[in-house]
Formats: C-alpha cells, structure tokens, sequence
C-alpha cells in the first residue's frame, strides 16, 4: 500500500491546482500576518500564543477547503468511474481507503505546515522571534480538530454524494456567520480575541477553559472516529 | 478453471429484471464470446462473474465454491474490462498499470507492467498522462490492466469500442492467444469480432440465454433460413428480417432473415450474422 500512497500523493500534489492553492494559502497567510498579527490581538504581543492562533483560525476555513478538496480527488463522479477497475482488484479495500485517506490527510499537513513555516519566518524576519514551543499548543487545539474532522466527515460525506463535499466546504463560513457560543469560539475565530480580554492581565500567558478543550477533544475524536467508519466500510454500494 | 452460473436471476432495485433464471458453464480454456441487443443482460451478467452485483437469487461457483465465500480468491484470478471505466488522468500510463499492479498485489510489478505495455501496443505512449490519451489508447490502457499479472479469468466487455479496424484485428488476436490457456468471456455487438475468435458463443436477449454453443451450430439453425433477392417493392419485405442492402448494377440486393422464405428469395449460405439476427427476430417475433 506504501506504493499506492505515493501515487495518490502524487495525484493529489503535483497538479496545477495544488500549486495554485498553495500559493493562495501562501497569499492569504502573508496578508493576515502583515495586517493583523503584526498588530497583536487583545493587547497581546504579535507573536503570542493569542495572535499566532487568531492568525491559524483565520487560515482555518482555506486549509478546510483544501483537505476536502483532496477528497473530491477519490469521491467525483470520474473517481467513481475509476473505481469499477480498482474495486475488482484483490486489494483489501480498508487498507486501499486508509492509504488514500492518508495521501489527503498528508496533502492537508502540506498546507498546514506552509502555514505554519510561512509564521516562522515572519515572526523570524519581522520580530526576530524564535520561540516555536510556546506556539505548539494552540497550532494543536486550533488545526487538528477541525482538519481532522474535515478529513473523516468529508469521506463519509463524499461516500454517500460526491458534490457534498462542495457543501460542505462552506461550513467554516457559516460558522463565521454564526454568533457561536463561547466554548465555540475557535470556530468562527473569536475565541483568541475576546478569551484573553477576559482574563483581566496585560499579555495574559496561554491557558484554555475546559468546556473549550472538551469540545476541541471531541472534535477530534469524532473525525478520527469518522475516518476509521469511513475506510473500514463498505467502498461500494452493491445493488441488492 | 470452471465457472459454473446456476439458475441465476437478478432483478435491480427499481423493479428492472435483467436476467431471468439462467444456467451456463464455462470452463478454460476457451474464448467465449457472449452476443445480444442493447439491454439484453450482457453487462449484468458480466457484473454478477465479477461479483460487483450479488444476484437476486440463484448462484455462481468457481471450481465449485460459491464465489459469494470467495470474493478475494476470485478477484485474485480475475481480470476485468468493464465497458464503462475511468481512468487516472494525472498518471502516466506505466504509473497506472503499476498503481494496478500494486492493487493486485503483483510481486514482479516491474516486469508484468513492461509485458502488458508490449502486448496493446502503448510502448510509445508509456510515459504520456492518461489524460493526453485518445478514446483508443485510453480502451487500449483499459485491456492492459486487464491482462496485468496473466489472471486465469478474463472478462471484456466491449473491449474493441473505439479502436480502429487495424487494432480490431490485433486485439482479437490478443484474446485468441490468451485464451489458449485460459478462461476468457469476450461481450460485444461486433459479430466479426466474435466469429473469427470464439469457440464458444453465448446469445442473449431479454436476460434469457436463447444459444450457447459452438459458433458452427449456430450458423446451422439458420440453415434454410437466408436469402437473397432483388427489390421490387416494399411490400415484399413484409415478414422478413433485411440484414444487408447493397446497390448493383441490376438494383438494390437484399439480405434477409425469414422463419419461410419467400419463393422470390434465393437461399444462401447463412453467416454468423445472418444466424444471431434469425435468433434474435424470432425471439423479437415470438
């Protein structure tokens, strides 16, 4: 299956749409972090935890749309078509699933690390900032969740009808739209601005309520749980 | 290897019966060339062999088990040339034989992949994307995933759609080569194509199964049956089949297919052609 992951890889990564909407994120990042982040969130330092994950939500809903992009690659009506040869092969079709969830699922880290090497060099440039380590913890709870849950409700969606994955490409949107609850805000981006402004300090240090993190947890249990549905079950529907 | 179809029936979903109780054996090596109108139950059938469709009721065995219990073992010997596929238009050829090479489990990838290359001709297109490929190279990458690995079981269904009469040629001779030592179910509606090849026929319509035989016996059926004549009127035609109309100096010559002959129509020798269209208007008539 090693073999049939560098091919999906290679599929999903050297064709013109990628490097165009690696140069979009690429794009979009810089603009965010030379008008926004450089002015800090909340009274906060631009490189603080605060802005750098105000920063990775607004990145949020482009890195959505890029990983289940990625999925149209196995759930388009061509893909269907493609998959009367593949689904007579002896392959076993979990596995055959896992390893191209697995090509979709490195596509979008590829996206996500532009994302974050595009912050490090600013804050290296800009600020001649250099203290990754105090970032690590909002880089997880605001792009794991959710990417993850991207990955494993889009299978399962692009498993029942492909063209849910473009409806569902607009659900960052809709979150942004949405007045969310707080325990919500990563969402639609507000948690990193309004959170710290009620922790009543100057520079608050990085802390997380816990209705915030339970939900993020669950978040990201359910995409994993969704992701091992999608490729353990059945690939095909047959007609009896 | 045996293939042995038993009083199989399968009706879709919405109500459609596409095949109606049918009941065959085939056994390689042979070349079974499988013959019907549109909507006959060719494609269904093949499904059913191939065990994307489970039948509604009755039963498929190969060498004797039932392939319902032994759908890896049987995808492990099969080889399948739908009539409708996608390909993978960002790989090259040689990557998407080898990605399939990789589905099959293929160990000496490698080599099978540069073999199947040879044996449709794609050499010169190896390193070309699929999506550069005409409607001929892409049916040609279509057979040779097929062919990837030398399975015992090779199903095509309509596998000469788009290719021009030279590759026609090469191809039936290709299934004929292969099928000297294995088991190959040939569907298609180009009779040539089954005439030349097939030491077996299967002729369906209506998912029934109206012949399944040798293609000689067939053509004896229609014994009696075929004639020619010259075209005076249209009324004349009223009860015949007209298989051929050609214009010659002395008028339109008619080809035709009658349970009686007329006594203005002089008897031929029938064709395979003439055969399948006797069997298959009579059934019409019936």
């Amino acid at each position: 299956m090693i073999r049939i992951f560098k091919y999906e890889c290679r599929r999903l990564l050297w064709n013109k749409f990628f490097f165009g909407f690696f140069l979009v994120t690429l794009f979009y990042g810089w603009q965010i972090l030379t008008n926004v982040t450089i002015l800090g969130v909340s009274r906060t330092a631009p490189f603080s935890p605060w802005s750098f994950g105000d920063y990775l939500c607004r990145m949020i809903p482009l890195l959505w749309i890029g990983a289940l992009f990625f999925l149209t690659f196995f759930h388009s009506a061509r893909a269907r078509r493609a998959a009367v040869l593949t689904n007579t092969a002896p392959a076993h079709p979990g596995k055959y699933a896992f390893a191209r969830c697995a090509a979709a699922a490195a596509g979008t880290g590829l996206l996500m690390l532009a994302a974050l090497a595009e912050a490090a060099v600013f804050y290296g440039g800009y600020f001649g900032w250099h203290n990754w380590k105090t970032l690590a913890q909002p880089a997880f709870i605001s792009l794991a969740p959710p990417l993850i849950f991207a990955l494993g409700s889009g299978w399962c969606l692009g498993k029942i009808k492909g063209w849910l994955l473009y409806i569902w490409m607009l659900v960052p949107f809709v979150c942004m739209a949405l007045p969310l609850p707080e325990k919500l805000g990563i969402w639609n981006g507000s948690f990193f601005s309004e959170y710290p402004k009620t922790l009543g300090t100057l520079d608050p240090e990085f802390s997380l309520p816990a209705a915030t993190a339970v939900f993020q947890g669950v978040i990201l249990a359910l995409g994993i749980l969704l992701i091992v549905r999608g490729v353990a079950g059945k690939e095909q529907k047959r007609d009896r | 290897m045996k293939m042995k179809i038993h009083n199989v029936s399968m009706t879709y979903p919405g109500g459609k019966e596409a095949l109606k109780e049918i009941s065959l054996n085939l056994e390689s090596p042979c070349l079974t060339g499988l013959l019907g109108p549109n909507g006959a139950g060719k494609s269904t059938l093949m499904k059913l062999l191939t065990a994307a469709l489970l039948p509604t009721s009755g039963a498929i065995y190969m060498d004797g088990q039932p392939i319902i219990k032994n759908i890896q073992s049987l995808k492990a010997q099969l080889g399948y040339l739908p009539q409708d596929f996608g390909l993978f238009d960002e790989l090259t050829v040689a990557q998407f034989l080898d990605y399939m090479a990789a589905l099959k489990g293929l160990r000496d990838h490698k080599t099978a992949v540069e073999e199947t290359i040879q044996a449709v001709s794609l050499e010169e297109k190896k390193t070309a994307r699929i999506g550069t490929l005409s409607g001929g190279q892409r049916q040609r990458v279509g057979i040779a995933q097929a062919l990837l690995g030398n399975p015992p079981f090779l199903i095509f269904d309509e596998p000469t759609v788009g290719l021009d009469p030279e590759e026609r040629i090469h191809f039936r001779n290709l299934f004929s080569k292969t099928a000297q030592n294995r088991l190959v179910l040939l569907s298609t509606h180009i009779i040539e194509d089954v005439q030349s090849v097939c030491g077996q026929i299967i002729v369906m319509n209506q998912g029934r199964i109206l012949f399944a035989g040798p293609p000689e016996k067939l053509i004896q059926k229609a014994s009696g049956h075929v004639g020619v004549f010259f075209e005076k009127s249209f009324a004349q035609e009223d009860g015949l089949h007209i298989t051929a109309r050609v214009n010659t100096s002395q008028g339109i010559r008619c080809r035709a297919v009658a349970d009686r002959l007329p006594a203005f129509a002089r008897p031929e020798e029938p064709t395979l052609e003439d055969a399948y269209l006797y069997l298959i208007s009579r059934e019409v008539a019936k």
